[in-house]
């Protein structure tokens, strides 16, 4: 997710950088026959869209299990004057809510977690990555190693549009999915193995989303003549 | 009630040694606050070698825009290219031609264009050392300058406290951190320590939010302080503390029992990744005395405060802005979960606020609005998981202030160091309130 107003479009790119330990990009359907992964990233924009409608910086997700979208979210952080209202966050907390009343434990849902498939236009940025990475959608080994948690079956994966080049957490800036892997040579073959974090998915769209929001200029950016902070 | 007590043993243990060092270093200590920088400084002088070569001022410009085509000064920016000294009476230019590979008199290192260029302009390298990293004080670029001159950023933003308290504001900072220790016995949970924060207005010491963990929470049906995660602002009001009343049993603790095995395993940013593990040992029991469990596995008390600020600032200014409007519209529609009843007790709550400060103050206008968080500190009893470090940075937090360090996965020196990270959109300064051990005993032992 990005920010209210400091970002300009130009942080954005459409891929991440290569040398990030991000897997290769999707690879971009030029032929016309689309993959699942369009068709939910798709609704991703639609979710992005929606927020551009209410004023917001226009991102948008998806949560899929089993192939089913269970969740969407958009930003949301000008009208909570919530700056973590990201859409993940959104998606997240429905899931929570609804998965709760129905009496699931939190091993259940963590499970249920990590069977769902993350659509996000936007790189989610650090603290969405590490709220992934605790919920069980990014799977930090460092978790697993020290902490003891059960692990989860079928490790599953976040999609992303354009990368963050300001504060992303899955390459750009940070990669809270692999980031400590190195310090646990041992947990490598489980990296490999499992999850993956892949960027580049119908960039271009999600990028000129947020280019058409910060060529209107934000609303809610703060009056530029206000007084400054007394410290 | 003991609930709870069944988790992580491996995480248990790690962290009971790794606060032992701590304890060990600190013990005997009074209260205290570090600044914690945004990258760690060493105290010897890295340095890296460099080709440079005296050069007549006219083709100085000339020289360095071909130079930084072909050899540009990778990982260096921070180094000037040109130094200009008084030599015999006359100013006298040098420029940095290229990197050496570090042997003294040997030119096989440079870059043929480079060698080039010294060719065509009759340059003559002289093997010199330049300062490797940026300094991040005026005393260290003054000591840079002496070897070649660098150019020196102080931080873009001049946040109080990076150069020392006065005694004034450290009993302020002080008196919070109390604050927030006090709220960590003071969990749902009764019985175990959870992580606290605070969001406090300095400049009228105005207790914004307060709020600690709420990643597993028992309410008591029929209390009033139920936990509805959606609005906290319904059950945390924030209230004003006056920075001068000390609670007295902490300003007099004398408990330092240190026999007793410590574990916070419920101190959700030490621990993000064990929610799964918080199970209490009967949830039906629970229910049928009335009580409800909730729980959540990103409300960190950071998070929680975020949100309660959030709550607090849509309650004082109410925008006219048709987006506004909007929202508290969708709001209503989206919290399925809370009764009628409750959202009802809410909006009385909120016109009570706005006519409450009306009256006191005047209409509160858009103006004294502030931007999020923009100019509040918080503090926190631990140091924030990545989560949260980044989650005040989006809320524009101006200093976070924090007691105890987070060896598992503390963000702000710990494991990352997010102050640190230059492509942010904003830069809180952070620092560290050292205290007393006994003030840890005193809750712990509170607690048990």
């Amino acid at each position: 997710m990005v920010d209210d107003f400091t970002l300009h479009v130009t942080h954005f790119s459409l891929l991440s950088d290569p040398s990030s330990s991000t897997v290769s990009p999707f690879q971009m359907s030029s032929s016309g026959d689309e993959s699942p992964a369009h068709e939910y990233m798709k609704l991703a924009l639609e979710q992005a869209k929606l927020a551009l409608r209410n004023l917001e910086v226009p991102v948008g997700c998806v949560i899929v299990e089993d192939g089913k979208v269970i969740a969407s979210g958009s930003n949301r952080t000008t009208e909570t004057r919530n700056a973590t209202r990201h859409a993940e966050m959104e998606a997240i907390d429905i899931l929570l809510e609804q998965w709760q009343n129905s009496g699931f434990s939190q091993l259940e849902v963590a499970e249920k977690f990590s069977r769902c498939d993350l659509y996000v236009t936007c790189e989610p940025c650090i603290m969405c990555a590490a709220a992934l990475s605790i919920l069980g959608l990014l799977i930090n080994p460092v978790a697993y190693n020290t902490f003891g948690c059960t692990p989860t079956t079928g490790i599953r994966a976040v999609y992303y549009g354009c990368a963050n080049d300001k504060f992303g957490g899955c390459g750009s800036i940070l990669s809270l999915h692999a980031t400590t892997a190195e310090q646990f040579p041992s947990t490598k073959a489980f990296q490999e193995k499992g999850f993956k974090c892949t960027g580049g998915i119908m960039a271009s769209e999600a990028i000129s989303l947020l280019r058409s929001f910060y060529d209107q200029g934000n609303p809610n950016a703060p009056k530029p003549h206000r007084p400054v902070q007394i410290s | 009630m003991q609930v709870l007590h069944h988790r992580s043993f491996l995480c248990a243990s790690l962290f009971t040694l790794s606060l032992g060092v701590y304890a060990g270093l600190y013990r005997a200590m009074n209260w205290d606050i570090l600044y914690v920088p945004d990258k760690i400084t060493t105290n010897e002088q890295s340095t890296v070698d460099v080709f440079a070569s005296v050069v007549e001022p006219r083709i100085t410009n000339t020289l360095i825009r071909k130079l930084n085509q072909v050899a540009p000064l990778e990982n260096l920016r921070h180094v000037k290219r040109v130094r200009k000294i008084l030599f015999e009476g006359k100013a006298q230019l040098s420029v940095i031609l290229c990197r050496s590979l570090g042997q003294e008199n040997q030119l096989d290192g440079i870059p043929d264009e480079v060698l080039e260029l010294i060719k065509s302009y009759q340059l003559h390298p002289f093997f010199t050392k330049v300062a490797k990293y940026a300094a991040s004080s005026k005393e260290e670029w003054e000591e840079q300058c002496k070897q070649w001159p660098t150019s020196y950023h102080p931080p873009t933003y001049n946040i109080d406290g990076i150069n020392g308290f006065s005694e004034e504001d450290s009993q302020k900072v002080f008196h919070f951190m109390k604050v927030a220790i006090g709220l960590t016995k003071s969990g749902h949970l009764g019985n175990q320590v959870v992580n606290a924060a605070v969001i406090v207005d300095p400049a009228t010491r105005e207790v914004i939010a307060n709020a600690c963990d709420c990643t597993f929470t028992i309410t008591n049906n029929s209390s009033l302080q139920n936990i509805n995660w959606n609005d906290p602002a319904e059950s945390i009001p924030s209230h004003h503390v006056d920075a001068n009343e000390v609670p007295e049993d902490e300003r007099h603790s004398t408990c330092t029992d240190n026999g007793q095995v410590r574990s916070y395993t419920n101190v959700s940013c030490l621990y993000p990744w064990s929610w799964t593990q918080q199970q209490p040992y009967s949830r039906n029991s629970l229910v049928k005395c009335g009580s409800t469990i909730s729980w959540h596995p990103l409300r960190h008390a950071a998070l929680v405060a975020i949100d309660c600020a959030a709550a607090r600032d849509r309650r004082l200014f109410p925008s006219s802005e048709p987006s506004t409007c909007q929202s508290d519209h969708v709001d209503h529609l989206q919290s399925s979960t809370s009764s009628p009843a409750k959202r009802q007790k809410t909006e009385l709550f909120r016109e009570d606020e706005t006519v409450s400060e009306a009256s006191a103050n005047g209409l509160p206008s858009e103006m004294m609005r502030p931007y999020l968080c923009t100019g509040f500190d918080i503090y926190l009893v631990w140091e924030p998981c990545t989560m949260c470090a980044m989650a005040l940075v989006h809320q524009r937090i101006r200093r976070i202030f924090y007691a105890f360090p987070n060896p598992n996965a503390g963000a702000l020196g710990s494991v990352h160091r997010l102050q640190g990270e230059k492509s942010l959109n904003h830069h809180y300064a952070v620092f560290r309130v050292l205290l007393p051990e006994e003030i840890l005993d005193n809750v712990v032992s509170n607690c048990a």
